[in-house]
């Protein structure tokens, strides 16, 4: 073969062919084209995802103190910076970022001969203000998290209605470490959680089958592994950066997971790791065994102070005991969880009233500091007619009195007033006994909230919905109705609003729209407040008071300098709030005895 | 164990000592030889009754751990088409093994990239000179204990950017977070 | 007029001298350096000499996420990137047991055969350079333009597509794509007999490449060549048919021989190859129009990936020749080994080291780029 010398020159044709022109402006790049990044600032939580996804390690967050931090919401005060010296437009960062906000725009032409030009904090009018259309951005197809939930097994109503057995059964291995998996180390939780616990830590641990790195991390924060597992409030969860679009990570039950995996013993070694061995020669008591009152106490303990708790129930845990119903938190975990803290050498004295046995002044007296851990334990009441009588009760009453075993005779039928969670609590659990008693369930639950504006989770209305307990929202109670002595309802009218325009409470009833539900028992669920039976005159003469809470500074200190105070009578009801209160109690009154402040007499 | 060996194959393992095979992926047999020494001549029967005239590549990995390096021969039969990766493993001291250039031309190149990049010895190899990293002084890079980014440190001046939004935010108490 | 202390030298004759191509030469895709010794204007010996464009690749993936990597591996390769990514992909999805879902398949298939076209139209106007062809490099670069709009269109990259990810690839078409890429493809078709009249069978070519650069069959499997290269000696060996991945066994296709073994029969392999792709290319479009996604397996968030232990070794055959990955999983969220075994690596040393010696200085950079040597494949 030897080519053609002539058949090149057909060639010659595109002479005649219009020319390839060009503009000399930039052509405009294609519709999913990655050039700069843009970010809308609104929608960016600062999670700091896309700087960790960075295979060039061209993101840098920086902070901005003017922009809004809200770590309860899970919002940080902080925005990626790009540096295009680094920045390979791959676009992991937008793949990667939880919210959506981070995008790439179609520009791409920036020529500089300043460096410093090319490092710079996207915005959505992008690199040059220009706010060029947005390239690259989020769509369902480059989504890279993983936004479904594992579901969690549940034992199914039949089974669950007839004992207190615990409803949710746990992650299997596979679940949970799916489950872990789909973490992104943000640590918005971390922020958002009052004791600060290391989630993202413990996550990743799980997520290693690592569990005793993953229990030691809990243990940093939290000496209520196994009760917070299952019945923690987890504000961590709602900061958590995956809800804004899809499921946030299932921390609590992670945290749960984690420390089911290892024996008790082995859990207990962990905790006991980095004890002061030495003793301080310091005293403390501390008023009530809640979960403030303990973990005071066992921060004070590992301290190497000798703590000893005094207890009116005739057994430690407050309200996780007396309180929270056994389905939702087996006795066997608040045990176990108690055990340890005792092992740090705290000394339980229960069934020791303060104010009878021993007296404050008393305490006073024998010990370096008190500490007041005392909860909510008395009921508020309707007051409507015939709320003075004997079978009505309480809903802290009621559940002190099924939880502690003492006597209690099951009403056939029964009707709760409230709409938060110690309502559902008292609802479900006489649920629970009369299906136990009479094989069937009577139970009504009048809130005076709309549906939407229950105070309980959502799950709890669901669940006690599926036991057959009648959920009445917009119902305010009218009077408990008495035929010769005996109760036999409550009267209820329908409620048009709950707080006036100036949003005080003051709620509107439509008093023609009257209803009764039958009732043996009537059960108030409409608030708590504390016991303060037990201090003396002479000093609640010296504390300061505040609508009727006790005032402390943000240490848990009273006015009086050996006196403390921790955990729901001055927080508000929540199990982990208390323990945050309780570490905070803790370390200020570690602190003042080192200094020799705050010493009784 | 798969059950079947295409029968070159089946010959060729049983005759060399140490041979440990199986099936890693469709149409890819990992064999394991427990002696490095063995692997010429399994290469010299691979090629020569099996039609094994095409090797793919040898690579190394570096086992610190074990103070071991890993040489792994990839051959191809362009009749039986089934891959063969054959493992040995090498103490990393002395780091030295055998060329086998002489069977396989394309082992020329790869001994010395492994050479360069890991610092192992192939006696009789073609050309060991360096290829890539001419000009380097320092250890064979791939090594595990080469540590890239001390090394970038401890050679090279890091610049940073200073621009003026940076500084007004840290007048403001902001900046870059560490 | 000397100056008086001047002295007129005698020099021993010398024959040979030493030349230096490179590391800038413009016959090169990348920067390379050879340097031959020279008899006359015969190259007597030549040395390849990489180490330009090293950018230690391998030591990097070693340090970063399992998906991180993927927008370093086409960086190995400038004018064929999306091999690299497929290869890559398959290892960790052959370690870590992922199932790519069909829909992903075919889309792997299609970017892999727009980058062959890309690489061979690169190729043609390369080679048409080295014999003093530029209109033809221009022809060539340009209508490798218009599908590298389509890659722009679908990946949102001209050049660094990152596109194929390790479970499947990163986004599924855009509207209107199948479209507009048959049309280009069309184009490109209509393409071929202006190509065939001012190239392929243009005298000036046809002169200067056939016989330059010459191996024959033994010659090639001795010295490890593959792909187009192997097969302009003969040998119909393709990955894509004889150890299929993807859905390369359910399309047609036919393997391209030619059996000179010469710079001209490889140009002439991948003319050939053009018009296989094309018929490969129109085949994906069409399942693509009815094949559903997903185009992705479910994976944890990209910051949790662990690959489970172990090894593996996964081959494509990209538009220069069998392209492998050694990946080495410790189990951990980064690999512990990666190795690269790209097909130059054995065209452009040895084999050209070898083709070279005879040749006259002037072919020495069409031989080069009639093996499609890509020095950033050697150096990595
Ligand atoms: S990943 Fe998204 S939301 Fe998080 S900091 Fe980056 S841009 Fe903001
Ligand atoms: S596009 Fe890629 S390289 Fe650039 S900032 Fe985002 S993740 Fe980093």
């Amino acid at each position: 073969m030897s080519g053609s010398l002539f058949r090149p020159l057909k060639a010659l044709g595109t002479l005649f062919e219009a020319p390839i022109t060009l503009p000399m402006a930039p052509r405009p790049a294609a519709e999913r084209y990655r050039g700069f990044h843009l970010n809308d600032h609104n929608k960016c939580i600062g999670c700091g995802t896309c700087s960790r996804i960075c295979d060039n390690a061209a993101i840098r967050m920086v902070h901005d103190p003017e922009l809004r931090a809200d770590p309860v919401k899970g919002i940080r005060a902080e925005r990626p910076a790009i540096d295009y010296g680094r920045c390979c437009w791959c676009a992991l960062c937008v793949d990667a970022c939880p919210t959506g906000s981070l995008s790439l725009s179609r520009e791409y032409i920036h020529i500089s001969e300043n460096l410093d030009t090319f490092f710079f904090v996207p915005d959505e009018q992008g690199m040059h203000g220009f706010g060029f259309e947005h390239g690259w951005d989020k769509g369902d197809d480059n989504d890279l998290l993983a936004h479904q939930r594992q579901p969690m097994a549940e034992v199914g109503t039949e089974e669950r209605l007839g004992d207190m057995r615990e409803i949710v059964l746990g992650f299997d291995p596979q679940a949970a470490l799916v489950e872990a998996s789909r973490c992104i180390q943000c640590g918005l939780c971390h922020d958002a959680c009052p004791t600060h616990m290391h989630a993202p830590e413990y996550i990743r641990a799980v997520w290693e089958g690592d569990f005793d790195e993953a229990v030691r991390q809990i243990y940093r924060t939290m000496p209520f592994g196994s009760v917070c597992g299952r019945v923690c409030t987890h504000r961590c969860e709602s900061a958590c950066s995956l809800h804004h679009r899809g499921d946030p990570i299932a921390i609590r039950w992670l945290k749960r997971y984690a420390l089911d995996q290892l024996s008790p013993e082995r859990v207990g070694q962990i905790a006991s790791e980095g004890r002061t061995r030495e003793k301080s020669g310091r005293r403390i008591a501390i008023i009530g065994s809640g979960p403030a009152g303990l973990t005071t106490a066992y921060d004070l303990a590992r301290e190497g102070h000798t703590v000893v708790v005094y207890e009116a129930q005739t057994e430690p845990g407050g309200m996780m005991r007396y309180g929270i119903p056994e389905y939702r938190l087996p006795r066997d975990k608040l045990d176990q969880d108690i055990d340890i803290i005792r092992a740090q050498g705290v000394e339980i004295r229960t069934g020791i009233r303060v104010g009878e046995q021993v007296t404050l002044e008393g305490l006073a007296t024998e010990y370096d500091a008190v500490v007041v851990a005392i909860g909510l334990h008395q009921g508020r009441s309707t007051r409507i007619p015939g709320s003075d009588h004997p079978a009505v009760m309480r809903a802290v009453d009621l559940l002190r009195t099924v939880w502690s075993g003492a006597d209690f005779e099951v009403p056939r039928s029964a009707t709760v007033i409230g709409g938060g969670n110690v309502a559902m609590d008292a609802a479900r659990t006489l649920a629970r006994l009369q299906r136990r008693c009479f094989g069937e369930v009577q139970v009504h639950l009048c809130a005076l909230e709309a549906e939407e504006g229950m105070l309980a989770d959502r799950e709890e209305i669901h669940e006690a919905r599926e036991e057959g307990i009648r959920i009445n929202p917009s119902r305010g109670p009218r009077r408990c109705m008495v035929e010769e002595g005996q109760l036999t309802g409550l009267e209820t009218v329908a409620c048009l609003s709950i707080f006036d325009d100036t949003g005080r409470f003051h709620p509107r009833y439509d008093e023609e729209d009257a209803r009764t539900h039958p009732a043996e028992l009537i059960v108030e669920a409409v608030g708590q407040m504390a016991d303060i039976a037990l201090l003396p005159k002479s000093i609640v003469e010296q504390l300061e008071w505040e609508r009727g809470r006790l005032k402390v500074d943000n240490d848990g200190a009273t006015a009086l300098p050996w006196l403390w105070a921790a955990g729901d009578m001055v927080e508000g009801p929540d199990v982990v709030h208390a323990v945050a209160a309780g570490h905070r109690v803790a370390s200020s009154i570690h602190r003042s005895l080192q200094n020799n402040r705050g010493l009784t007499t | 164990m798969s059950k079947s060996l295409p029968t070159p194959l089946e010959g060729v393992f049983r005759r060399v000592p140490g041979v440990r095979w199986r099936q890693q992926a469709e149409r890819h047999l990992r064999v394991e030889l427990s002696e490095a020494e063995n692997l010429p001549a399994l290469l010299a029967l691979l090629k020569g009754e099996a039609g094994y005239r095409h090797l793919s590549a040898i690579s190394c990995v570096d086992w610190p751990d074990a103070d071991e390096f890993e040489l792994v021969y990839h051959l191809d039969s362009y009749t039986t088409q089934v891959l063969i990766s054959a493992h040995i493993r090498l103490p990393a001291a002395p780091g030295r093994y055998v060329s086998v250039s002489g069977l396989y031309r394309p082992a020329g190149f790869f001994e010395r990239d492994i050479h360069e990049m890991f610092g192992v010895q192939f006696e009789g190899a073609l050309d060991l000179r360096p290829f890539i990293l001419t000009e380097w002084g320092g250890p064979p890079p791939m090594r595990k204990s080469f540590d890239t980014e001390g090394y970038v440190r401890d050679h090279y001046q890091w610049v940073d950017y200073g621009p003026e939004w940076l500084a007004e935010l840290e007048k403001r108490g902001g900046g870059i977070v560490e | 007029m000397h100056p008086d202390h001047y002295r007129h030298t005698e020099l021993p004759p010398s024959t040979e001298y030493e030349l230096y191509f490179g590391p800038n030469h413009p016959g090169i895709e990348g920067n390379y350096a050879l340097k031959a010794r020279l008899a006359g204007d015969t190259v007597v010996a030549l040395e390849a000499d990489g180490g330009y464009l090293h950018r230690g690749f391998e030591k990097l993936m070693e340090q970063r996420l399992w998906i991180q990597n993927i927008a370093l591996v086409p960086r190995i390769c400038v004018p064929d990137p999306v091999p690299m990514e497929e290869t890559y992909a398959r290892a960790v999805e052959t370690l870590g047991g992922l199932e790519v879902p069909e829909r992903a398949q075919w889309l792997r298939m299609l970017v892999l055969e727009m980058s062959r076209l890309t690489a061979h139209l690169f190729y043609f106007g390369g080679h048409a350079a080295t014999v003093g062809l530029y209109t033809n490099m221009f022809w060539g670069v340009s209508d490798r333009d218009r599908l590298l709009d389509c890659f722009e269109q679908l990946t949102g990259a001209r050049v660094y597509h990152m596109y194929i990810t390790p479970g499947g690839v990163r986004r599924d078409t855009p509207p209107g794509f199948l479209d507009s890429l048959s049309e280009v493809l069309d184009y490109v078709e209509g393409r071929l007999p202006k190509f065939d009249d001012l190239f392929f069978d243009n005298a000036v070519l046809v002169r200067r490449a056939t016989g330059t650069g010459t191996m024959d069959q033994a010659f090639a499997i001795d010295y490890g060549v593959t792909g187009p290269n192997l097969r302009a000696t003969g040998l119909a060996h393709d990955l894509r048919r004889d150890y299929p991945y993807l859905k390369y066994a359910e399309v047609e296709f036919d393997v391209i021989t030619e059996t000179a073994g010469d710079a001209y029969a490889r140009t002439l392999v991948r003319r050939g190859e053009v018009i296989e792709s094309l018929r490969i290319l129109r085949q994906v479009i069409d399942k693509l129009r009815s094949v559903p996604g997903p185009i992705r397996c479910p994976l944890p968030n990209p910051l949790a990936w662990r690959i489970p232990a172990g090894d593996a070794y996964t081959r494509t055959e990209s538009s220069k020749g069998e392209l492998a990955y050694y990946i080495v999983s410790d189990g951990s969220a980064k690999p512990w080994r990666v190795h690269v075994r790209g097909p130059s690596q054995m065209h452009a040393v040895q084999t050209l080291e070898a083709l070279c010696v005879g040749a006259r200085i002037e072919d020495v950079a069409q031989i080069m780029f009639s093996l499609d040597a890509c020095p950033p494949e050697v150096d990595r």
